[in-house]
C-alpha cells in the first residue's frame, strides 16, 4: 500500500527529532570561529544599551538619571525624590540586573577567547582588554550607587550566586586592576581616528579617562591627574563648537573618548529625542524629562557673574511663587486667558499685554551660550515639526496651538510650563527617521569632562592655577567669561575654586548621565537638590512634586528586594521593607 | 424498553390509516411516518392519527424526537403502534473515543460526550465557545467577543501545571485546531477526562482530550440541507464614563482640588457647554452646532454599533453504493461591535469513504477556510478608550473631531479615529486533508493507517489612514493629513505545517461467549514548522499605494523559524467478562524532539476496571435500574510544555554598532537544562453511572486525583544572573482534586416531552511542591537589633500572582485594606492600636485624630507616610501591618489571600421541552468561586486625569467632602472609592484587596424556540424537513462583578456579543 510504504519510509527518519534552533547559535560552537569571535565581542559591548526601551522610557538610561540630579527633573513624581521609594523599586532592581548582565557576558569572552577563539592572538588580547575595559566600567556603575557588591570574574549561573558582597574599595581596586590590565595590552590602541572601522571599540585614552575616575572615588587625586594626562597625550582634545558637538556630524571628533554607538535603525539607536523631546518634536515624542529650573538659574551671565532674577525683574523677589507666573505668560492674552491665570494666583496687574515676551526674553540674554544650547527656554524658538514639515515653533505660555508657521511648542504637559532640553533633541524632520531610534552616539566619557575631572584632581591637591586652567579651556569654548578674567570670576581659593568646578560640570553635562553621579560622589546630593521648597518645578519655581529627603542612607541605593532573598547578601543599612 | 404493536384488523386496502400512542397509550401528535425506500412520507394529526398509501408487505417507519424508531411491516388496512422514549443509547450508544469507538454501556474512562444538537443552531461564531454549560468538568471561557478572537480558553479538570493548559484537540483522529472547524459539521464530541480514557494519547494528554467527529455520509440515501441564520448582535455590555463634560469637569476639578492644586477647568469653560447645552440645536459663529461644537460624547456607546451577523451552510450528505460522501460548504459574516474590527469566514469540507473492495475502505477528511479580520486595533483600544473624555466630538462632516475646550489636553484620543487608523488587509487560510485506508486482514483483525497535512498562512498588510483633527468650535484643522513620505507600510507573513503519520493494527474476538477481547497497536510520528517574515517601508507615493516596492525607506525586516517532531507507539487491551467486568490497559510510549536524546522518551501506562452491577443476577429483580456501573482507573499522562529548544544552550542575536555600521552581537540568552524531561500527570478516577427509572433519571458522578509532578517551569533566578532567561526544570508539583456531577431526568406530561439536565464540578488546585517553605520573621542580626526577613522571593515567582508551594497556581499576594475596630482610644486616654475606622478608610475626624494619635506614637502608614492633602487625607484607605513591625503598609504586609482567578465551581443547566411541532430549550453556564484583581485608572481606581474619562464606577461612588463646605449636597463621606486625585494616587491605587472583586457569574447562554413545519406542508415544496427558530445567545448574566463581564477576565476588552438570531433549517 502506498500509505504503509510512505509510513515505512518516513518511520526510518532518524533525525526527525533531532532539532536545532533557526535563529541562534548553539553554546559549543560560540566563540570557535573568528567571526563569532568578533560577534561574540559585540555582544559585551551591546550590554553599555541595556535599559534602552524603545516604546517607553525605561527610567534607567544614563540621561534619564539627570532626574535624579540637580540638572534635571522627571514629568512625574518620583519616588527617589519625593521619599517613599523602597528597596523593591524597579530602578534599583533593574539597573542591578543590566549592569550585571554586563559582567556576565564580559566574564563570557575574558573565560572562553583564550580557550575556543582561532582569532589572531593580537586580536584576542585586545578583545580581552576591551572586555576586561567594559568590565570595569559595569562594575563602577554599580559601585557609583549600591556601594560594595558581589564580584564575579568568571561566567557563573543561578546556583552559583553565592558570593557576598566585597567592600565598597575592594570593588574599586577591582575596577582599577581591570582598566590596568587594559592600559598594560600593548595591541590597544591609545585613540582611533574617526571614521576609522574600529570606531566604537576600546582605547588606551578611554581606559585612562576610566581609571582616573575610579581614582576619584578612592580620592588618589595624583593618581588621577597623572591618568588624565595621559588622557590628553593620547590625542583628545575639545572640539571648538559646544551646540554641535552633539550632533550626529560630530560623534566621532576627538573630544569623544567613549560612546555608546547608535545608528538609525529600529533597536540600534537612541531614545533622548523621543523621551526629552516635545510633541512638536520630530514624530510627535514626549517630554518625560525635563530641565530643572535650578539649572538655568544657575547658568552665569556671558560676563561669568552671577545670574539674578532680580537684574531682570526687580519685583521678583516680592511676588509669591505663584505671583510670577505673570512674567512668563504670552502677549495679548485673551480674557479667558487672564481670568485663567489669576485664577492660578498670577499678579496680573504687572501683565504688559505687548511688552510682557519681551520683558521676558531680556532673562534670557546675554547668558553662558550653552544655556541656550541646552534649555528650550521661553519665547526661544525650536525648529520642530507640524504635519510632518519642518517647523519652527516658539514656546509660548499658555500653549493655544501648533501651526505650519509661528505656532506654539506643544508638549505633553501643556498645563504646566516646563523648561525642556535642547540637547540631543532633534530638530526638524531630516535628522533621524524614526523617534524611538535616533543616530546619534551618547558619549560617555569626553574630554570636557576629563579636563573638569583633571581641574578637580588639580585643586584638591593644591594645584589652583593647574586647575584654573583645564576650567578655562572649558569656558573658553563655551564662550563664557573665563575664570580670574574679571571681579566676578575672580577664584578666592581651593574651597571657592571646588564649587566653581562643580558648578561648571552642572552646567556642561545637563542630560548626559553625569551630574546624578557627581553630586552622589561630591556628597551634595542632600543640600543641592532635596534642600527645602524643591521639587519638580515649572518656570517660575512653582512646585508641582514636592522633594522629600528620606534620610542618609538613600546615598546608597537600596540592594534590590529580591536580591536579599534569592542571594546571601546583605542591604544597605536604613532601607526597611 | 417494550415496543409493542398490535393490529386490529386485517385488510387488503390501499390506504393505510392508524394511530400512534406514547407508553401511556396518548396520542403522539407530529410523529413521522415514512414508507421505506420511497419519499413518501407523513405525519400524524393532533390525535395521534395519520393515513398512508400503502401496500400490504411494505414497511413503515415511525419516528418522532427523542423516541425509538419504529420499523413495521403493514399487514393491513389500519395499525396501531406503541413507541417508547428513546432509551437505545442507554444500551447501544457508542462513544467516540481515542482511536476507536466504544459501547457507552462498557466505557470505564470518564468520557463527556456532546451531542451535535447541544452546539447546533446557536449564533455563536466559533465551536469552542459553543461547549460552556455543556458538560462536567469542563471549563469554557470566551474571553473575547472580537470576531476571528472570540474563541474559547477550555480547561478540562482545572489547571494542572505551571505552563501549558490547553487540552489536546484530535479531530477525526488527527490534531488539530478546534475553531478551524464549522460547527454544522459536526457530529459529536467526546471529552477526555481521565488517565484511562486520554493515556492513550500519552505526552500529549495531560490537561484532557477533546475528540471532534465530524458527519459522515449516509447509506443509500441523499439529502441536502440548509441552515441559516441572521441575528442582531450588540456588546453584551459597555463602560459606562461620564458624559455630562461639566459633570466630567467638576469631577476632574475634585481631584486637583483634593490635592490643593489649583482646579485645571475654568467657570468660563462650564458656562460656555452651559450655554451650549441649553440650546444644543443652537449655531455658533462658524455654522456648526452646539451640540458638535460643545460635545457630550458617550465614548463608551459612541465606539460601539449594532450589526447583523449571518451564517449559511449548505450540505449534501449521502451514499451511493459502497461510497458515502459529506460535502458542506460554510459562509460566515460577524461585523462585530466595533467599527473595523468584522471577521468574514469560508469554509468547506468533503468527507468521502469507499469500500473498493471487500477487504479495503479508503477515503479522505478534507477542510479548509478561509478568514479575514477587521485591521482596527484592538490592543489598546480600550487603554485609549479611557484616555479620552466626553468634549471630543467624534466625526462631523467627514473629519475627526479635536478637543474643543481650551484647558483640554489635546492628545485626548479620538478612539473612533483611532479604529479606523489602521488600513490593509489580513486573511488566514487553512488547509487539513487526511487520507486513510483501512483494511480489513482477517475476521477481527483491521488496519488501518492515516495520514494527515496541516497548513495554516495569514498574510498581513498594515498601513496607516492619515486623518484631519478639527477643533469645531473655532472651526479650525488642528491635526492636518499626514503627508505621504511619512506613511509607512507593512507586510507580515507567518505558516505553519504539520504533518503527522497513523498506524494502528486492531483485533477483536469474543471468546466462549462470555469473554470479549480486543487490542491495539499504534504508531505515530508528527512534525511542527513555522516560520514568518515580515518588512516595513516608509515614504508612500500616495495613501492608496501601499505595496512595499512602491515605497522608499526600509525601516525593518525581521523574520524566525521554529520546529518540533514527535515519534510515538502505543496500545490497548479491552477484556470484558459477560459483559459484567471490564478491564483495560492502555500504554504510550513517546519520544519528543523538546528535550535532549537521553531524556527523550516517555511511557504512559493506565488501567481502568469497571463493574456493570445492574448486569448481576442480583439486580434482574430491581425494577428501576436500567445500568449501573462502578468505574475506577489509574493512570499517567504526560506534557512537553515547554518552548522548543530548552534543554539547548544558545545564543542569540543582540544589536550594536561599530562606525555607524550596524553590527550583531551574540549573546547568551537562555541558559541550558540538558536534564529536561516530560512532566507527568497521574490521575486516579472513581465513578459510578446510572440509568434509573426506565431511563428517566440518568447521573454520572467522578471523583478525581490528579497529581503533576516534575512540571516545567523556568524559575525566578537571582538578577546578579543577568538577562538571559533561566533554565527550564522539572521542578514543581501541583495537585488538583474534584467532583464532577452530571443528572439528567426526561419525560413527558400530555404531548409535552421535557428534558433537564444539570452539571456539576468542583475542583480545587495545590502547588505541593515548589521551591520550599515560605519563611519569614524576625531574627536578630549581627547588631542585636530584631530585623524582618523573608525568603519570599527565592521561594516564589511572580508579583500580585504568585507561585508558592502550599497554595493555589497563582494566588493573590496584595496589601490588605486595615480593618479596624471602630473603637480609637483606650480608656487610660492612649490610642488603641487595634482602633480605627472598620473599612481601613479616614472619613471621619474621629478616624483622621486616631491616625494622627497612631503617628504621634510612632507607627508609620505608607505608602504615603504623612498625614495631608498630598499624603493621607479624609477619603484616603490605609493599610494593615501584617508583620507587626509598626510600619503600616510596607513590603512585607502583603499577604496570600487563598484566592485566584481560576473558579472552583463551574456548572450549566439545560432544559429542552418539545409540544407538537414546537421546541424549546435554554442553556445556562456559570463559573464561582473565582478572584479578579482589578485596578485600572480610568476605569476602577479614583485616579483621574486631565483629558481622561471619569468611570461611572468611581464618578457615582466615591468618597467627597467639600471642607470649604459642609452642607455641598455632592458630600459623600460613605463613598465605596477613595477620594480623588489627579494623576497619581500612591495611598489608593496600590495593589491591595481593595480591588479584588469576587468574579462568579451565571450566564443564560441561549434560548431558543423553535417550530418544525407540519411534514404535510413542507413535502408540498418538496422538503422533508423544515424548521423556524429563534435564537437568543448571552442573554444577561448575573454577577457582581463591576467590570464589563466576568467571562472575558479582569479589565476591560472587547464584550462578548447579545444576540438575538432568526434561523432556518431545511432539508430536502
Amino acid at each position: 500500500m502506498l500509505f504503509m510504504a510512505l509510513t515505512a519510509m518516513t518511520a526510518c527518519k532518524k533525525s526527525l527529532l533531532d532539532t536545532v534552533p533557526y535563529s541562534a547559535v548553539a553554546s559549543e560552537t560560540m566563540w570557535t570561529t573568528d567571526n563569532l569571535t568578533d560577534k561574540g565581542v559585540s555582544g559585551v559591548y551591546a550590554a553599555l544599551r541595556l535599559g534602552v526601551e524603545q516604546t517607553y522610557g525605561s527610567g534607567v538610561e544614563l540621561y534619564q538619571m539627570d532626574r535624579y540630579g540637580f540638572t534635571g527633573q522627571a514629568r512625574e513624581s518620583e519616588p527617589l525624590m519625593t521619599g517613599t521609594i523602597t528597596a523593591s523599586n524597579d530602578n534599583f532592581s533593574l539597573t542591578w540586573r543590566y549592569l550585571y548582565e554586563g559582567i556576565q557576558r564580559a566574564n563570557d569572552a575574558i573565560y572562553n577567547i583564550p580557550l575556543k577563539s582561532p582569532s589572531s592572538e593580537e586580536k584576542k588580547a585586545r578583545y580581552i582588554a576591551e572586555c576586561k575595559f567594559l568590565r570595569a566600567y559595569f562594575y563602577l556603575r554599580l559601585n557609583q550607587v549600591f556601594k560594595g557588591v558581589p564580584i564575579y570574574l568568571e561566567p557563573f549561573d543561578a546556583a552559583e550566586t553565592t558570593q557576598q558582597r566585597a567592600t565598597e574599595e575592594e570593588v574599586w581596586n577591582q575596577i582599577i586592576a581591570d582598566l590596568t590590565a587594559s592600559i598594560d595590552e600593548s595591541n590597544l590602541p591609545d585613540r582611533y581616528a574617526g571614521g576609522d572601522a574600529q570606531y566604537g571599540h576600546i582605547t588606551k585614552g578611554a581606559a585612562y579617562a576610566l581609571r582616573g575616575k575610579a581614582y576619584l572615588y578612592l580620592e588618589k587625586w595624583d593618581l588621577a591627574a597623572a591618568d588624565f594626562s595621559h588622557v590628553k597625550e593620547a590625542g583628545y582634545s575639545l572640539f571648538a563648537d559646544y551646540k554641535t558637538l552633539f550632533k550626529t556630524a560630530n560623534e566621532q571628533c576627538p573630544e569623544m573618548i567613549f560612546s555608546i554607538q547608535n545608528i538609525d535603525i529600529d533597536g540600534f539607536g537612541s531614545t533622548t529625542q523621543f523621551f526629552c523631546g516635545s510633541r512638536s518634536s520630530f514624530g510627535s515624542c514626549w517630554n518625560n524629562y525635563l530641565v530643572s529650573p535650578n539649572l538655568v538659574d544657575l547658568y552665569e551671565n556671558t560676563d561669568g557673574s552671577k545670574f539674578n532674577w532680580e537684574d531682570v525683574l526687580p519685583e521678583w523677589s516680592t511676588l509669591t511663587v505663584a505671583q510670577r507666573e505673570v512674567y512668563f505668560l504670552r502677549d495679548n492674552l485673551t480674557a479667558d486667558e487672564i481670568a485663567a491665570a489669576t485664577g492660578r494666583g498670577a499678579k496680573m496687574d504687572l501683565y504688559l499685554p505687548t511688552g510682557n515676551e519681551a520683558r521676558i526674553l531680556k532673562a534670557y540674554t546675554n547668558r553662558d551660550p550653552r544655556l541656550a544650547d541646552n534649555v528650550i527656554t521661553p519665547y526661544s524658538t525650536y525648529l520642530g515639526a507640524f504635519n510632518s514639515a519642518d517647523a519652527v515653533v516658539t514656546m509660548r505660555w499658555p500653549f493655544r496651538s501648533e501651526a505650519a508657521e509661528n505656532g506654539d511648542l506643544r508638549t505633553d504637559t501643556q498645563n504646566y510650563f516646563y523648561y525642556l532640553y535642547r540637547k540631543f533633541v532633534y530638530e526638524g524632520i531630516s535628522e533621524t527617521i524614526d523617534r524611538s531610534y535616533g543616530p546619534t552616539d551618547f558619549p560617555i566619557i569626553r574630554y570636557a569632562d576629563v579636563l573638569l575631572m583633571w581641574a578637580e584632581a588639580l585643586n584638591e591637591q593644591g594645584l589652583t592655577d593647574d586647575a584654573i586652567a583645564k576650567v578655562n579651556e572649558v569656558r573658553f569654548r563655551a564662550g563664557v567669561a573665563p575664570l580670574n578674567s574679571n571681579g566676578a570670576t575672580a577664584v578666592s581659593g581651593k574651597e571657592d575654586l571646588r564649587e566653581r568646578i562643580r558648578n561648571e560640570r552642572r552646567v556642561e553635562f545637563p542630560n548626559e548621565g553625569i551630574n546624578f553621579y557627581d553630586e552622589l560622589r561630591w556628597k551634595s546630593w542632600k543640600d543641592k537638590v532635596f534642600y527645602s521648597g524643591n521639587g519638580v518645578k515649572q518656570i517660575w519655581g512653582n512646585v508641582v512634586y514636592a522633594y522629600s529627603f528620606q534620610g542618609d542612607y538613600i546615598y546608597n541605593w537600596a540592594i534590590p528586594q529580591v536580591e536579599i532573598e534569592r542571594t546571601p547578601i546583605e542591604q544597605n543599612s536604613g532601607w526597611i521593607n | 424498553m417494550v415496543c409493542a404493536i398490535f393490529l386490529y384488523t386485517i385488510s387488503y386496502a390501499q390506504t393505510i390509516s392508524g394511530e400512534v400512542l406514547n407508553e401511556h397509550n396518548e396520542p403522539i401528535a407530529g410523529a413521522t411516518v415514512r414508507l421505506l425506500n420511497s419519499n413518501k412520507a407523513t405525519s400524524t394529526n393532533d390525535n395521534g392519527l395519520f393515513t398512508i398509501a400503502a401496500q400490504q408487505g411494505d414497511t413503515l417507519v415511525f419516528s418522532f424526537m427523542g423516541y425509538e424508531n419504529v420499523t413495521q411491516v403493514v399487514t393491513g388496512g389500519t395499525m396501531q403502534v406503541k413507541m417508547t422514549i428513546n432509551a437505545s443509547n442507554v444500551l447501544s450508544d457508542v462513544v467516540v473515543v481515542g482511536y476507536g469507538v466504544q459501547k457507552k454501556v462498557n466505557l470505564i474512562g470518564s468520557v463527556a460526550t456532546i451531542d451535535a444538537k447541544a452546539i447546533e443552531n446557536r449564533p455563536v461564531s466559533t465551536l469552542s465557545s459553543a461547549l460552556s454549560g455543556t458538560s462536567s468538568g469542563v471549563s469554557v471561557r470566551q474571553t473575547s467577543g472580537q470576531p476571528g478572537s472570540d474563541g474559547a480558553t477550555i480547561r478540562i479538570r482545572g489547571t494542572g501545571t505551571l505552563n501549558n493548559n490547553d487540552a489536546l484537540v484530535i479531530i477525526d483522529g488527527v490534531q488539530g485546531t478546534m475553531d478551524a472547524v464549522n460547527p454544522n459539521d459536526v457530529e459529536s464530541i467526546s471529552v477526555l477526562k481521565d488517565a484511562a480514557a486520554s493515556a492513550i494519547y500519552g505526552s500529549l494528554a495531560a490537561n484532557g482530550v477533546i475528540l471532534i467527529t465530524t458527519k459522515k455520509g449516509t447509506t443509500d440515501k441523499i439529502t441536502v440541507s440548509y441552515t441559516g441564520l441572521a441575528s442582531v448582535a450588540k456588546p453584551a455590555n459597555m463602560p459606562r464614563f461620564v458624559s455630562d463634560y461639566i459633570t466630567h469637569m467638576k469631577l476632574i476639578n475634585e481631584g486637583y482640588n483634593n490635592l490643593g492644586q489649583t482646579p485645571v477647568y475654568t467657570q468660563t469653560t462650564m458656562d460656555l457647554w452651559a450655554a451650549a447645552n441649553a440650546n444644543p440645536n443652537g449655531l455658533t459663529d462658524q455654522g456648526i452646532p452646539n451640540s458638535v461644537a460643545y460635545p457630550n460624547t458617550d465614548w463608551g456607546k459612541e465606539i460601539f454599533e449594532n450589526n447583523i451577523v449571518q451564517r449559511h451552510n449548505v450540505s449534501l450528505n449521502g451514499g451511493i453504493n459502497k461510497t458515502q460522501f459529506l460535502l458542506s460548504a460554510g459562509y460566515l459574516d460577524n461585523p462585530g461591535t466595533m467599527v473595523n474590527t468584522g471577521s468574514n469566514k469560508y469554509d468547506f469540507r468533503v468527507n468521502l469513504q469507499s469500500r473498493v473492495a471487500k477487504f479495503l475502505t479508503v477515503g479522505t477528511q478534507t477542510f479548509g477556510s478561509l478568514q479575514n479580520y477587521g485591521k482596527a486595533s484592538t490592543a489598546n483600544a480600550f487603554n485609549y478608550l479611557s484616555q479620552t473624555n466626553p468634549g471630543l466630538y467624534p466625526m462631523y462632516n467627514g473629519v475627526y473631531g479635536f478637543p474643543s475646550a481650551a484647558e483640554e489636553n489635546v492628545q485626548a484620543n479620538n478612539i473612533f479615529r483611532y479604529l479606523n487608523g489602521t488600513g490593509g488587509a489580513n486573511d488566514e487560510s487553512r488547509i487539513s486533508t487526511t487520507v486513510f485506508g483501512i483494511v480489513d486482514i482477517t475476521k477481527g483483525l483491521q488496519f488501518e493507517t492515516r495520514f494527515n497535512y496541516q497548513n495554516r498562512a495569514q498574510e498581513i498588510n498594515t498601513h496607516s489612514n492619515t486623518y484631519e483633527l478639527w477643533d469645531f468650535a473655532s472651526n479650525v484643522q488642528r491635526v492636518g493629513p499626514v503627508s505621504p513620505d511619512q506613511l509607512t507600510t507593512r507586510y507580515e507573513f507567518n505558516k505553519n505545517y504539520f504533518y503527522s503519520i497513523d498506524n494502528v493494527l486492531r483485533y477483536t474476538t469474543t471468546l466462549a461467549e462470555k469473554h470479549d477481547i480486543s487490542a491495539l497497536l499504534g504508531y505515530n510520528q508528527y512534525y511542527y514548522n513555522y516560520y514568518d517574515f515580515n518588512a516595513t517601508k516608509q515614504g508612500l507615493i500616495d495613501e492608496s499605494i501601499t505595496t512595499l516596492g512602491s515605497a522608499t525607506n526600509l525601516i525593518s525586516a525581521g523574520g524566525d523559524e521554529y520546529d518540533y517532531a514527535m515519534r510515538s507507539y502505543f496500545g490497548r487491551i479491552n477484556y470484558a467478562y459477560n459483559n459484567r467486568y471490564l478491564f483495560e490497559g492502555v500504554f504510550r510510549y513517546d519520544g519528543s524532539s523538546r528535550f535532549a536524546s537521553q531524556r527523550r522518551w516517555g511511557l504512559f501506562p493506565s488501567f481502568s476496571a469497571g463493574w456493570r452491577i445492574s448486569e448481576e443476577d442480583f439486580m434482574q429483580d430491581v425494577d428501576f435500574v436500567t445500568n449501573l456501573k462502578l468505574r475506577g482507573s489509574w493512570g499517567k499522562t504526560g506534557n512537553n510544555g515547554t518552548a522548543n529548544y530548552d534543554y539547548q544552550a544558545v545564543y542569540g542575536t543582540t544589536n550594536y554598532s561599530f562606525n555607524a555600521l550596524a553590527a550583531t552581537g551574540l549573546i547568551s540568552t537562555k541558559f541550558a537544562n540538558p536534564d529536561l524531561q516530560w512532566e507527568t500527570t497521574t490521575t486516579t478516577n472513581v465513578g459510578l453511572d446510572g440509568n434509573l427509572l426506565h431511563n428517566k433519571l440518568n447521573f454520572e458522578i467522578d471523583l478525581y486525583h490528579k497529581f503533576t509532578n516534575g512540571i516545567l517551569y523556568t524559575p525566578d533566578i537571582p538578577l546578579t544572573v543577568g538577562t538571559a532567561a533561566a533554565a527550564t526544570q522539572n521542578i514543581a508539583e501541583v495537585t488538583n482534586k474534584g467532583v464532577e456531577l452530571t443528572l439528567g431526568y426526561s419525560g413527558m406530561v400530555g404531548t409535552l416531552n421535557y428534558a433537564f439536565s444539570g452539571n456539576f464540578a468542583y475542583n480545587f488546585n495545590r502547588i505541593t511542591k515548589y521551591k520550599g517553605a515560605l519563611q519569614q520573621g524576625y531574627i536578630r542580626d549581627a547588631e542585636g537589633n530584631e530585623v524582618y526577613t523573608s525568603n519570599l522571593g527565592n521561594v516564589s515567582n511572580g508579583t500580585t500572582t504568585r507561585i508558592l508551594e502550599d497554595h493555589e497556581i497563582n494566588e493573590f499576594y496584595l496589601y490588605n485594606v486595615y480593618k479596624g475596630n471602630g473603637g480609637y482610644f483606650n480608656a487610660d486616654g492612649t490610642v488603641d492600636i487595634n482602633g480605627g475606622p472598620k473599612g481601613g478608610m479616614i472619613r471621619t475626624p474621629d478616624d483622621m485624630a486616631w491616625l494622627e494619635a497612631m503617628i504621634a506614637a510612632g507607627y508609620i502608614f505608607q505608602p504615603s507616610g504623612g498625614v495631608d492633602k498630598t499624603k493621607i487625607w479624609y477619603g484616603d484607605l490605609i493599610y494593615a501591618d501584617r508583620n507587626g513591625d509598626g510600619i503600616y503598609g510596607n513590603t512585607y504586609d502583603q499577604y496570600f489571600t487563598n484566592k485566584s482567578a481560576t473558579p472552583r465551581y463551574n456548572y450549566g443547566f439545560n432544559l429542552n421541552l418539545s409540544y407538537r411541532n414546537i421546541d424549546f430549550s435554554m442553556l445556562w453556564a456559570g463559573s464561582a468561586g473565582m478572584w479578579y484583581y482589578w485596578n485600572a485608572t480610568g476605569y476602577n481606581n479614583p485616579i483621574v486625569q486631565l483629558g481622561y474619562g471619569v468611570n461611572h464606577i468611581v464618578a457615582d461612588d466615591h468618597y467627597y467632602y467639600n471642607d470649604a463646605n459642609p452642607g455641598d449636597p455632592a458630600n459623600n463621606i460613605n463613598g465605596h472609592y477613595p477620594r480623588l486625585k489627579n494623576t497619581t494616587d500612591a495611598q489608593n491605587a496600590i495593589t491591595s484587596d481593595f480591588y479584588l472583586y469576587n468574579a462568579s457569574y451565571l450566564k443564560l447562554k441561549n434560548i431558543q424556540i423553535g417550530y418544525t413545519l407540519p411534514q404535510h406542508i413542507s413535502q408540498k415544496a418538496a422538503m422533508s424537513r423544515v424548521r423556524l427558530y429563534l435564537s437568543g445567545e448571552n442573554i444577561f448574566t448575573i454577577t457582581k462583578y463591576p467590570g464589563l463581564d466576568p467571562e472575558i477576565g479582569a479589565g476591560i476588552g472587547y464584550p462578548t456579543m447579545r444576540q438575538f438570531a432568526l434561523g432556518l433549517n431545511i432539508t430536502f
